[in-house]
């Protein structure tokens, strides 16, 4: 780790301020702290996001649910178990108990890693993504591997949910780091359904819109056959077949969660 | 014969020490003022050094040292580790130089090229970022078998040895007369121990003496290679131990760390102190298993063992642990042919080397891999031969003792086919459980392994017990407590042998300056080794106070287990009353007594482990749903800890089989160089264990106990291997190999499906 400063806004207002040179935002850290570690970057300052209380808790609303971009996900899981179960089952089951206790929203959905698990919801649910400037549709906000929509100093403040008639995950998680190897988001709304994809491609998450059609036409598991197309990722937990196989397998059993209404699935136990 | 059975289970007593943040490791214990340490390590994995300048490091901020082979020779020190060799048919293996810090050539990613010390943590780290090495690329080997691009001028080939055991001709000859011949080829990737705390040293000289206190497995060796290295007296070389936070093997050998470390605190003139970051660990401690081997059965008609023939490619890294050449050969070899009684076998080993880190003793050291091939190969057998794997160990078992091995081991004792039966009965039910699976779209397997160990290090050990003013007793041991709770063992040990209060108890390890030999921890062999001297103290102590309250009180006295009793007197004092008049009385010399003990033999640990496995073949996604153990270790001392001993080798089993593997790039880079990649099991990937003992205690030491350390991981591989193999036969799938992630299941589940389709 590199010698830094750290500021701890507790405004909003003050942290756009901080962030103005060449600060560097500061979620939960679960992956800009390991980063630091290995001496990978040197922001030189970093401005801690967590102290700001606007940008904390779950609320919701006749439009759905919003999620304050500096709430946790052990909170998030929380206040989503009513409103919107299989989201709730997704923020449950990121990481351990000290990752969700740490990591946020915000902080995940800035980072976009391609096995990140919150861009899944927020892509399979149609989210919009609140930021201290705009606010940005899901479908617009993720732009590939660790690419998003927003720009330098941003901040996400809070993300909006709206509320599908059923909802469900399901991971497959890569044995080492516990992220998904590949997962599925997958969202019924009286329009149709929605899903999404993490973990498998090297565009990072993205909506299977081949098993979107199927699935609108009828939600049952059995609808979803074929796979994916694009580039997918390869490494030493998974080659690009596999995941592409994966892909479906994830997405049957979310939708037999979604009708079974337990939320979703994960390889990591429950 | 044996004096005593088996003890009571007692609660782990270092536990709220440990788990409330009371524990003293090494990085707890530096002195202030302490100057931080920081290793410059090869970033590629072959290469000429071309130039290594370390000038503008020296003025960086808070630098007070950096250090380089050059500046070692300077010194007017040699500067290299030494290795044990193995003696072959040709001569002793090979020796290639292991500098502490590297010379002209660097050989492995992460290999220790300058170190720095500096005031901060901070400032040694970016120091180290101002030295400017150069280097030159050379061929790099990854090739775990002889003829892969040159390594080292004194190893031909990348060849260390070449060694066998038993007897070529007639195993070739019962070979030749089999009626059948099962053959495997069976891997065992290289895996890291991962100790929960990294390695760490703390380094300070005071006059011309060395004190390095460090996180190992035992002092005297490091004492003795400390004094050689510096060439000093061993008197003048400290070495101590704080808490460790675990072993496995991977902590009982010297790293150049340590040396470079003493020297530098040396040039420096303070003292300094060294912690491992976990990337560095992976990247610098040592590694494990790491072979490959080619086994073949050959059977009669009546499916008995007529011979045994194993083949093994040893990898050993870039140069030799310090005991890497004994593992894979002497101590497969201890253990080649396990339970079974089998006429003639022959082991031959060659251990290469590659551009990757040392490869050392982990957990069973050998016996696990020996066990692995034996195991899987039998298992393997009973599939081919259409047999039950049950049927065919119990037709092989070796019934007679004591049994002499084709390998020149001796079995003491044991109950084989009683153990077999224990397992058997414990994982009962199993085609219940397969249904049930099947009826959740998943494949059940079960895996059947059985296994013996050999328990290793040194036979003798000592034991000096002090009653110390005040009411406390203290023990002063010869081993190294790591994490298994040694200090709860022993303590029990002794308060039940002199009837004392355990917490009048206090356990004193670790220091070579206290207690002047010792012969550490590794090899299983702390219980009966420390056990059997304690006892042989113990009995000096009760010895020394009846003779001393008889001559008191004028008649014979003798200790009842609780006081001692004198015919004719009223006065019974307990040992802390007895210890108290001895003390009064000015006999000192009843207070603090040292004793040694020797295991005339060693002890066969055996047991016999049942594993069973779902597999979900849509993911290939491996979960443990049961495991069931049945051990004979003989006596147990504390019954609570043995089963701990057990769960803990089973679930670092259970981590290798399916998760855990050490994967480098054709480069050499490790690409499993953080958890990110590299898979720990977790508490969920372990289920409970049951576990239960057929003991025959051992006749080779006064407690009749066997060791039960590294049983755990020894009987879980093949057990694990045997039942992904069971769960895959509906696919033909025969000898995958570990470790058994998803998409390797997967993988030849539908590899077999094309196999059948085309």
């Amino acid at each position: 780790m590199y010698a830094f400063d750290i500021e701890r806004p507790t405004s909003l207002a003050d942290a756009k301020a901080l962030l103005a040179g060449e600060a560097q935002a500061l979620g939960g850290g679960q992956t800009l702290i390991p980063t630091l570690k290995q001496r990978l970057a040197d922001p030189g300052t970093l401005v801690c996001l967590s102290g700001i209380a606007e940008m904390k808790g779950v609320t919701s609303g006749p439009d759905g649910v919003a999620i304050g971009g500096g709430t946790t996900h052990a909170e998030a899981a929380e206040g989503l178990k009513d409103a919107i179960p299989g989201l709730a089952y997704l923020a449950s089951r990121i990481g351990d108990p000290a990752v969700r206790n740490r990591g946020t929203i915000g902080g995940s959905l800035a980072n976009d890693d391609p096995s990140a698990c919150w861009p899944a919801g927020a892509l399979g649910l149609g989210a919009t993504i609140v930021t201290d400037a705009r606010e940005i549709a899901a479908d617009d906000f993720f732009q590939g591997m660790f690419t998003t929509a927003l720009e330098d100093g941003e901040i996400v403040t809070a993300v909006r949910f709206p509320v599908p008639e059923a909802s469900a995950y399901s991971k497959m998680i890569q044995p080492a780091s516990r992220f998904p190897l590949v997962a599925a988001f997958v969202a019924r709304f009286p329009d149709g359904v929605r899903v999404a994809i993490t973990g498998a491609s090297e565009d990072g998450v993205f909506r299977w819109r081949e098993a979107e059609g199927a699935l609108s036409a009828d939600f049952s598991p059995e609808v979803v056959t074929g796979q994916p197309e694009g580039p997918m990722i390869a490494d030493l937990h998974g080659t690009a077949d596999y995941r592409r196989h994966l892909c479906a397998v994830m997405t049957r059993r979310a939708v037999r969660a979604a009708l079974d209404g337990t939320g979703g699935l994960s390889s990591a136990g429950a | 014969m044996q004096a005593f059975g088996s003890g009571r289970s007692r609660r782990r007593r270092e536990d709220p020490r440990l788990l409330t943040g009371g524990g003293r490791f090494v990085d707890d214990a530096a002195p202030a003022g302490a100057l931080h340490a920081a290793f410059l390590r090869s970033p590629v994995a072959h290469a000429r050094i071309a130039a290594l300048d370390v000038r503008a490091c020296r003025a960086m901020p808070g630098v007070a040292l950096a250090l380089t082979a050059q500046d070692v020779r300077a010194a007017g020190f040699d500067g290299a580790i030494g290795a044990a060799r193995i003696a072959t048919a040709t001569g002793p293996g090979a020796a290639p130089r292991r500098p502490w810090l590297a010379e002209d050539r660097v050989r492995f990613v992460g290999e220790a090229v300058a170190m720095v010390l500096a005031e901060t943590l901070q400032q040694a780290h970016d120091a180290i970022e101002a030295i400017e090495l150069e280097t030159e690329d050379l061929p790099v080997s990854m090739l775990n078998a002889p003829g892969g691009p040159a390594i080292h001028d004194e190893a031909s080939g990348n060849l260390a040895f070449d060694w066998s055991i038993g007897d070529p001709d007639a195993t070739k000859a019962a070979f030749a007369a089999a009626a059948h011949v099962v053959e495997a080829e069976i891997a065992q990737p290289r895996i890291m121990a991962a100790s929960l705390e990294p390695r760490g040293a703390i380094a300070e000289w005071n006059g011309g003496a060395l004190r390095l206190d460090y996180n190992g497995q035992g002092v005297w060796g490091v004492q003795r290679k400390l004094a050689a290295a510096f060439r000093l007296q061993p008197e003048m070389v400290r070495v101590t131990t704080p808490d460790v936070g675990g072993g496995f093997g991977m902590k009982a050998f010297t790293y150049p760390e340590h040396y470079a470390l003493a020297l530098g605190a040396r040039l420096a003139g303070r003292p300094a102190r060294w912690m491992s970051g976990r990337g560095e660990a992976m990247l610098s401690d040592n590694g494990a298993r790491a072979l490959v081997s080619r086994a073949a059965m050959a059977f009669d008609a009546d499916h008995r063992l007529m011979a045994y023939r194993v083949e093994t490619d040893s990898d050993l890294g870039a140069y030799n642990g310090e005991n890497a050449q004994f593992i894979q050969s002497e101590l497969f070899a201890k253990v080649l042919t396990g339970v079974y009684d089998v006429p003639a076998a022959h082991l031959r080993v060659r251990g290469v080397y590659t551009n990757a880190a040392p490869v050392d003793a982990y957990r069973g050291a050998g016996r696990p891999e020996a066990q692995y091939v034996l195991e899987r190969t039998m298992g393997l057998a009973a599939r081919r031969l259409g047999v039950d794997p049950a049927d065919l160990r119990r037709r092989n078992f070796i019934r007679r003792f004591p049994h002499r091995t084709p390998t020149g081991e001796t079995y003491d004792v044991g109950d084989f086919p009683r153990v077999l039966d224990g397992a058997l009965a414990a994982s009962g039910g199993f085609e219940a459980r397969r249904a049930a699976a099947e009826a959740r779209g998943l494949r059940l397997g079960r895996g059947l392994a059985f296994y013996i160990e050999s328990i290793l290090g040194d036979p003798v050990e000592g034991a000096r017990v002090v009653f110390e003013e005040g009411g406390t007793v203290a023990l002063h041991v010869g081993t190294q407590s790591n994490g298994q709770g040694h200090e709860t063992a022993y303590a029990g040990f002794l308060a039940d042998h002199l009837a004392l209060p355990d917490g009048a108890i206090r356990i004193v390890q670790g220091d070579s300056a206290l207690i002047p030999k010792g012969g550490g921890t590794g090899g299983s062999r702390s219980m009966t080794a420390q056990g059997t001297a304690t006892l042989a103290a113990a009995r000096a102590v009760i010895e020394g106070f009846e003779a001393f309250l008889a001559e008191l009180e004028g008649a014979e006295t003798a200790f009842d287990g609780e006081r001692f009793r004198t015919a004719g007197s009223n006065r019974a004092p307990d040992m802390l009353e007895a210890a108290a008049m001895a003390r009064a009385a000015g006999r000192e010399d009843l207070l603090d007594l040292w004793r040694e003990g020797r295991l005339p033999a060693r002890s066969f640990p055996n047991g016999c482990h049942v594993a069973e496995v779902e597999i979900d073949p849509e993911t290939g996604l491996t979960r443990v749903s049961r495991y069931d153990v049945i051990d004979d270790f003989g006596n147990m001392v504390n019954p609570m800890l043995v089963e701990g001993q057990v769960h803990g080798g089973v679930a670092q089993g259970i981590g290798q089989a399916i998760g855990e593997f050490a994967a480098h790039d054709g480069d050499g880079q490790l690409l499993t160089a953080s958890f990110m990649d590299y898979a720990m099991p977790r508490a969920h990937d372990v289920p409970p264990i049951s576990f239960g003992t057929r003991p025959t205690p051992c006749p080779a030491n006064p407690l009749g106990i066997k060791g039960c350390g590294e049983a755990g991981t020894v009987g879980a591989l093949a057990a694990m291997a045997n039942a992904v193999t069971d769960a895959l036969a509906p696919w033909g799938i025969e000898t995958l190999q570990m470790p058994f992630t998803p998409q390797r299941v997967w993988n030849a589940i539908q590899g077999a499906g094309r196999a059948a389709a085309g």
